[in-house]
């Protein structure tokens, strides 16, 4: 502003008009001299003040702020005004407080600049009413707080949740253990004496035989000891029989949930075709192909995963539609879907597929229940192979489901935790 | 010593099992006498000639069947008083029992049993465990007509 010569602008502003701009800025501006008193006072800083520019003008600073912070102030400003800054926002952007002509203090948002003007400094200070900001972010932190505090709760509440259906799930196992244990005891009194009264009824046939025995008792008897006890007997053998198997079943389904599992790298690829070799009979029988892909590495139990891989080709190759070849595929990939359909780069995807009789949709839901049968005429059991693969793939953090067209065959996903593959190489047995 | 009027001490508190287990024994041709008591600790205050068996003859059984689930002393509880004690420390003990759980069989080997029965609710399969333990009985007992050597066993 002074008269050194500048690049000319278009639009330069003339000084009148400059000073009229100042004056209706949105913002206050407050300009003191060296005595720190008030020389400028725009209409915005009277908005904000609740001043007339002519109440404050000549006035000192330290009236526009509270009382508490009057005796530093002064330093302050001087310490400003004599050093070399030229501008500074106060406290970072962050508010400092200012005092109304009510008295009223307010939090305000202020940046000061130094000015020289005839040999005298002068300070000016734009000045914004940060009430409302503040009252914004005040609220955005107690609401952040809130927040936290509230994600803080819930997740305490989920570890307390988790650790309840935990030991819930460990109290229904132990349950189901000691029921079918239990069990067992009538039953072999059931099956024992049922075989007594079978081994009665053979000696008593054969004393029928007697030639002494007259005709029409002998006939009568022996209809009675066949047809009526022979008939008893095999029905309660038979449920006997079925009674048996139910309870091994759920102690085996019962046992998959209290074994312990020990994790460990896996070669899937060695794994799987162990799974496979041990089929070969059955395969070769049902003239069925298996063919099976390169598999990434796993995280989990040996055993388990055997167990369910086992369980799932065996089952493809149980329920494959004799109307064609039976094609069974077991492949895999790295990295799966995520519960949120995310991916997850922590556990890998394999897959069980063949082209066998399906699974009909409304079967689906139910495909991993306990004692759920579907095609009940194609292979002996209880219907528990499913549900035991589903609760071991739960104690070893691994996933499974399904996806079936009748007619065309079934697919059945896995999902297990990423083996900590120790970089490509043919050695994928080393981990121990 | 003679052999075919020693007693098998038979623990078994389900009168159903007891008597399947005496009748399928004699089947398989067994002759000795089998005493047959209700708990761990009857088994015990046998072997200890204590309580009602305080009068009994000195000789030990020939063998302990015990089954594992009793109440009062448990089959492995008697298991255990007979191992630790000296006395009856060399008897052979057969446990029987419903479930073949793994850690129940280590267990019971870890303390010393002889063999380990599971009862199998397949009655075809329980007469054949029964007939091999019958001929295990068959190969320790010496019958009474032959009985000049006093002779051991296998």
């Amino acid at each position: 502003m002074s008269g050194h010569a500048r690049p000319k602008t278009p639009s330069a502003v003339p000084p009148e008009r400059l000073a009229e701009i100042l004056d209706i800025a949105e913002d206050g501006i407050v300009t003191v001299n060296l005595r720190r008193e008030v020389v400028l006072f725009n209409r915005g800083a009277a908005r904000i003040f609740g001043y007339a520019p002519a109440e404050i003008l000549g006035r000192p600073l330290e009236d526009l702020l509270p009382l508490a912070d009057r005796p530093n102030h002064a330093a302050q400003v001087d310490g400003f005004s004599r050093g070399p800054d030229v501008s500074r926002v106060m406290g970072d952007r962050r508010v400092v407080a200012g005092r109304r002509k009510d008295g009223t203090a307010f939090p305000a948002e202020v940046t000061i600049s130094k000015l020289e003007h005839g040999g005298e400094p002068l300070l000016t200070a734009i000045v914004r009413d940060a009430t409302v900001r503040k009252k914004y972010e005040d609220a955005l932190v107690q609401m952040n707080q809130e927040l936290e505090e509230r994600v803080r709760a819930r997740t305490a509440e989920l570890a307390e949740r988790n650790l309840q259906l935990a030991q819930k799930n460990e109290e229904n196992e132990l349950f189901v253990y000691s029921v079918s244990h239990d069990l067992r005891s009538p039953l072999v009194n059931l099956e024992g004496f049922s075989d007594e009264l079978r081994l009665s009824q053979g000696d008593l046939e054969k004393l029928l035989r007697d030639p002494a025995i007259p005709a029409d008792v002998r006939d009568r008897a022996t209809d009675l000891v066949t047809a009526g006890m022979g008939e008893s007997i095999t029905f309660i053998r038979a449920a006997v029989a079925r009674l048996s198997r139910i309870i091994d079943a759920l102690l085996r389904l019962s046992r998959a949930g209290r074994v312990e599992y020990h994790p460990k790298t896996l070669g899937m690829n060695a794994l799987v075709r162990r799974v496979v070799d041990a089929l070969h009979n059955t395969t070769t029988e049902k003239g069925a192909t298996i063919v099976v892909g390169d598999l990434p590495a796993a995280w989990a139990d040996p055993t388990a995963v055997d167990q369910v891989f086992a369980n799932l080709v065996g089952n493809a190759l149980n329920y494959l539609d004799p109307a064609r070849p039976g094609r069974i595929e077991v492949g895999g990939r790295e990295g799966a879907d995520g519960p949120d359909g995310s991916p997850d780069p922590a556990a890998n995807t394999y897959w069980v597929a063949d082209n066998g009789l399906g699974i009909p949709a409304p079967h689906l839901p139910k495909l991993f229940q306990p004692f759920q049968r579907l095609h009940a005429d194609r292979a002996p059991g209880e219907g528990i192979g499913l549900a035991i693969v589903r609760r071991i793939l739960g104690r070893v953090g691994g996933t499974i489901r399904a996806e079936s067209v009748p007619g065309a065959g079934s697919t059945f996903f896995v999902t297990l935790p990423a083996g900590r593959s120790g970089g490509p190489g043919p050695s994928r047995e080393d981990a121990g | 010593m003679r052999t075919d009027n020693l007693v098998i001490l038979l623990a078994e508190d389900d009168d159903g099992h007891a008597s399947l287990i005496q009748r399928n024994l004699k089947r398989a041709g067994l002759a000795n006498e089998i005493v047959r008591v209700r708990d761990g600790q009857e088994a015990l205050d046998y072997l200890r000639r204590e309580g009602p068996f305080a009068g009994r003859a000195s000789a030990p059984p020939l063998l302990l069947l015990v089954d594992i689930n009793m109440p009062r002393v448990d089959g492995v509880g008697v298991l255990q008083a007979v191992k630790a004690d000296p006395e009856t420390a060399k008897l052979p003990v057969i446990m029987l029992t419903t479930t073949d759980d793994p850690r129940e069989v280590e267990r019971c080997y870890a303390l010393g049993c002889s063999v380990y029965v599971t009862k199998p609710v397949k009655y075809e399969d329980f007469v054949d465990a029964l007939t091999r333990l019958g001929m295990f009985l068959a190969i320790v007992k010496v019958p009474p007509t032959r009985a000049t050597g006093g002779g051991s066993g296998a």
